[in-house]
């Protein structure tokens, strides 16, 4: 069999028998010394027969490379410096540069110019070098090889020239079949045909897999274990007011956690439709904080801070026991951005209603959610969170991390259920996302989920398991 | 959370605790420890400032070690001191009392100042709800001390001051004045609160800075504090902490008489009937009379089972009602020993629409050859361009605006991949937001999908043939209308219609212009199309 390049090769020379390598590598725009080696790859497998001839070449060093576009410096020195006046030499020293030597010393030698007390006066007005033809088209029988190889600017070396005889007549390509198609299939040309082979064992080029994004899988997993579990999804939307971001959720319009650092504020103000609602809140507040509630204040815009303004809303929406439902979204907070924080970030948040649901069911529920993404171990610490009593927060037990916090939970206060008008009683839970993608996908820095590098999500392997 | 630093040695010590035995009741109490070097840095729930101070940790510790049990009982005596209380319009609420017999040294001092520095962040609002004031008693020459409004080129020597000041200098050349000065100032009536004595020595501006004069030192013996305030609600809960774990520290508490509108008793205990079986049912355990008793004991509360009540002690502010001692027993019981009640889920949920035509279309995109990408909601202005939601504090000129189309998102993310292998065919669906009147927030979200692709040649045909393809599957038939678009070249642009002529999105080459602004040098053809205006197609 042979390769492309061979075949290549053969085709050529089956038009006209025999050739030399130099040519070869021209016509077909080869490199030569991959000519040489297909040469020798041909002569073993019988197909052709090479004589191996050595001849002498000329070659331009680097200088004479430069030389030959720009002119030797004795040229240079009549033609640009001197145009038939007499310089001072400093001046020419100046002008030349390094070149000053050589021009001075070649100039003289060719009895171009004089020098005489400190001036230089040319003897010619025009000056072409007859090397220069020689050094631009290097040509071994050229007089002027040994003058320009004493220069430094030309070097002597071999190349070894084979002269090529094909031996055995291979079909040409043009009877050879390169691509199948339809048309020789149905005019069934392809029969007694050989098909040209191809190098099946190298590797392709670039292939544009499309794939999902591994973050987004992680986020729809979530999805499908909250579903499955039978909870509801809700959807609710990035501009939120402080009204359900904030106030329902029992948190006093002083509190440390709405200050302005904490949020991104959005120009303007929010309208809660439902004004028993609002007297519902200002009543709740006024009641069990001990303040003057204001409702300017609760109208305020934000980018929401946490999904529990989806809980907020689900809950405004005065559910009926029994209700469970889940959101996962985006959530903005204000931060300095590193390997670990991000502006924009992804939470859980968990809800459900029932006559007598309690913490011992709480913790049942995140426990089983936990197991359902595989982490077996759990353990419970009391925590504080304005909107729910008790208050825990729940650790997993994570490989060699060991206890990882996951979620903080709680049941939903009762306050809030009055104000929304919600019979029986709630367990609440939030938990963050990007913490547990990068250990699930095993990414080490948050912003590699959200990488703009296309090559990083191409290179990336799916995963197998979950 | 908040985190107070003590003394490691001393605190372990008075506590009489080894480090991981700690560490452990710490946990149950809703706090973390950390050493660090002769420090001990321990992290306390913003909800039990009680903690603050280590008498605080000793009293509860006690408790949950049964050393000692039920609620600590302060006596408070009487003493000859009185507080006058005149009208200040800013900051109307002020309150006294004196703790008699503390043994000061360096690191009790500290500590104490600490905790009064705790409350004023947390329960304070930084100063601006509550400050405290505390004073060397045997400093203050009258029985009687006033709190009224002064004006402001009254003179005092503040505290780490040599000299006489005017009010409105120490506001304006101290740290505590520039930081504190503009919370009660009354710019009026050119006035500041302070608390003086009887003859106008002022002990302090609050809630700036309190006098040199009545500074404490570790050689004072008996203190006078005041709290001044805007909620006398919290005054008083921030009075009663600090004298609390003074008290539990060996102070002896002594009242001062207050004339004032509002009639005041520190150290107040309140009585909260107990509803059992709302409490039993929150938790969701099984517990007897007697054993909520002994877990509220432990808790250092008393229960009396006659009345179904307790008195919820004085320091305690973070009770309000049922739950809240719900969490208490739960505490004392040990959330470790509450056996979470098996899950059981009876039928599937439900994912919302928008989900679900986000996965289909999401298939039909990968099948379409298109790489989904992730990109932020959150972007510059400069990346946008006609109606969108501006970030008013944002904290980087990259990210103060809301995107309003993935459109500009994903330029910026084909500028940063031109020299990754060709062609780039990617996708996103995402959310943008967008204005919308009908809404409470006057905005909405809608979900967008963007097909893109950057390559040697990009043209039309080849963004519309996929986009085409992707709608047929949905079952939709889509129109081409010409329109002029900012992103796509004239002739080469156009609106996606459905249904009754309505537009869901638009796809076209993008101008030159703008693969300019974006660095691109690349052809680029994209689609956006509204999956949220699909969805009411075809479901």
């Amino acid at each position: 069999m042979l390769s492309e390049k061979e075949r290549n090769i053969v085709d050529y020379l089956s038009s006209r028998g025999q050739a030399t390598s130099d040519q070869i590598s021209k016509d077909l725009g080869m490199d030569y010394s991959s000519v040489l080696s297909l040469l020798e790859l041909l002569k073993s497998k019988g197909i052709v027969d090479i004589e191996v001839n050595e001849e002498e070449e000329v070659e331009l060093t680097e200088e004479g490379k430069e030389r030959a576009t720009k002119g030797l410096p004795e040229e240079v020195l009549i033609n640009e410096i001197l145009k038939g006046k007499e310089v001072k030499i400093n001046d020419v020293k100046d002008k030349m540069g390094e070149d000053f030597k050589i021009a001075i010393t070649w100039g003289k030698k060719k009895n171009l110019i004089e020098v005489e007390g400190g001036v230089v006066k040319p003897k010619v007005e025009h000056y072409v070098s007859p090397e220069l033809e020689t050094l631009r088209n290097p040509n071994p029988n050229s007089p002027f090889i040994d003058v320009l190889v004493k220069r430094g600017l030309l070097k002597k070396g071999k190349k070894v020239i084979a002269k090529v005889t094909l031996l055995k007549p291979i079909a040409s390509q043009t009877e050879m079949i390169t691509t199948l198609t339809h048309d020789i299939l149905v005019n069934e040309s392809w029969k007694n045909k050989e098909f040209r082979p191809f190098n099946v064992e190298a590797f392709p080029p670039f292939f544009p897999l499309a794939k999902k994004h591994f973050f987004k899988e992680f986020l729809d997993k979530l999805k499908d274990v909250m579903v499955g579990l039978g909870f509801k999804e809700i959807v609710t939307d990035y501009i939120e007011i402080e009204f359900y971001n904030f106030d329902l959720l029992f948190q006093p319009q002083d509190h440390p956690a709405r200050e302005i650092h904490d949020s991104f504020s959005i120009k303007g103000n929010g309208n809660v439709k439902d004004s028993n609602l609002i007297s519902n809140v200002k009543e709740m507040h006024e009641k069990w904080w001990k303040y003057t509630w204001n409702p300017d204040i609760s109208k305020r815009l934000l980018l929401r801070s946490h999904t529990t303004a989806t809980t907020a809303r689900t809950l405004a929406s005065g559910p009926t026991p029994p209700f469970r439902s889940f959101t996962i979204g985006k959530v903005f907070r204000p931060d300095a951005i590193d390997a670990t924080h991000i502006l924009e970030f992804h939470q859980l948040d968990g809800l459900i209603i029932e006559e007598d649901f309690s913490f011992k069911d709480l913790l049942g529920v995140l426990k089983e959610i936990f197991a359902r993404i595989g982490i077996e171990k759990v353990k419970f610490k009391p925590a504080y969170f304005p909107f729910t009593e008790p208050s825990v927060e729940a650790y997993g037990l994570i490989g060699k991390l060991g206890w990882v916090e996951l979620s903080g939970a709680g049941m939903l206060r009762p306050e809030i259920l009055e104000a929304v008008r919600v019979k029986g009683r709630a367990g609440a839970w939030g938990l963050g996302i990007e913490r547990l993608a990068m250990l699930y996908t095993g990414t080490d820095d948050v912003r590699k989920l959200y990488s703009y590098d296309i090559e990083y999500l191409r290179d990336r392997k799916v995963s197998l398991r979950w | 959370m908040v985190t107070i630093n003590l003394n490691r040695e001393r605190l372990l010590k008075k506590l009489n605790l080894r480090e991981d035995e700690l560490e452990d009741l710490l946990f149950n109490l809703k706090s973390e420890s950390k050493v660090s070097g002769d420090s001990i840095e321990i992290e306390v729930n913003a909800d039990r400032p009680d903690l603050f101070s280590s008498d605080g940790l000793k009293r509860a510790i006690d408790g949950l070690k049964e050393r000692a049990v039920g609620e600590p009982k302060y006596p408070v005596f009487e003493s000859d001191y009185e507080l006058k209380v005149e009208e200040v319009r800013k900051r109307p609420y002020a309150i006294a009392a004196i703790v008699k017999e503390i043994k000061l040294d360096e690191e009790y001092l500290k500590e104490i100042i600490q905790l009064q520095e705790k409350l004023h962040a947390t329960i304070g609002r930084k100063r601006k709800k509550v400050a405290i004031g505390i004073h060397d008693l045997g400093k203050i020459t009258s029985k009687t001390i006033v709190y009224k409004e002064v004006p402001l080129d009254y003179k005092f020597v503040p505290l780490g001051e040599r000299r006489l000041l005017e009010v409105k200098e120490v506001l304006q050349s101290t740290n505590q004045g520039k930081e504190y000065g503009n919370i009660s100032i009354d710019q009026d009536r050119g006035t500041m609160p302070a608390i003086m004595e009887e003859n106008g020595n002022v002990m302090s501006i609050p809630p700036v800075i309190n006098s040199e004069h009545t500074r404490i030192t570790q050689k004072s013996k008996d203190l006078f504090i005041d709290v001044t305030g805007t909620s006398l609600h919290a005054v008083l809960q921030t009075i009663n902490i600090l004298i609390s774990n003074l008290a539990e520290g060996g102070g002896k508490i002594y009242s001062v008489k207050i004339h004032s509108r509002d009639r005041i008793d520190i150290m107040k205990r309140e009585e909260l009937v107990i509803d059992k079986l709302r409490v039993q049912k929150v938790l969701g355990l099984r517990l007897d009379e007697k054993e909520i008793q002994h877990l509220l004991a432990k808790d250092r509360i008393d229960y009396f089972l006659e009345s179904s009540s307790i008195i919820i002690p004085p320091y305690r502010v973070d009770i309000i009602r049922d739950e809240d001692i719900a969490e208490d027993i739960a505490m004392m019981y040990g959330y470790s020993k509450i056996e979470p009640q098996r899950f059981v889920s009876y039928k599937l949920g439900t994912y919302d629409n928008i989900t679900l035509i986000e996965r289909t279309i999401k298939e039909l995109s990968i099948g379409a050859g298109f790489q989904e990408v992730f990109t932020y909601v959150l972007t510059k202005k400069d990346n946008l361009i006609g109606d969108y939601v501006v970030i008013e504090n944002p904290i980087s000129d990259e990210y103060n605006a809301v995107r309003n189309s993935l459109i500009p998102v994903i330029l910026d993310f084909l500028s940063k991949n031109q020299h990754s292998r060709f062609p780039v065919k990617i996708f996103e669906s995402g959310d943008i937001v967008v204005r919308n009147k009908d809404n409470e927030t006057g905005y909405k979200n809608e979900r967008m999908l963007t097909i893109a692709l950057m390559d040697s040649k990009a043209g039309y045909e080849e963004i519309q043939s996929p986009l085409h393809q992707i709608l047929l599957n949905l079952s939709i038939q889509p129109k081409y209308s010409s329109k002029e678009s900012p992103y796509f070249i004239k002739g080469r642009s156009a609106s996606v219609i459905i249904g009754n002529n309505e537009e869901i999105g638009s796809l076209g080459e993008i101008r030159p212009e703008l693969l300019k602004k974006f660095d691109i040098k690349y052809p680029v053809a994209i689609a956006e199309i509204s999956l949220n205006k699909i969805l009411t197609h075809v479901y």
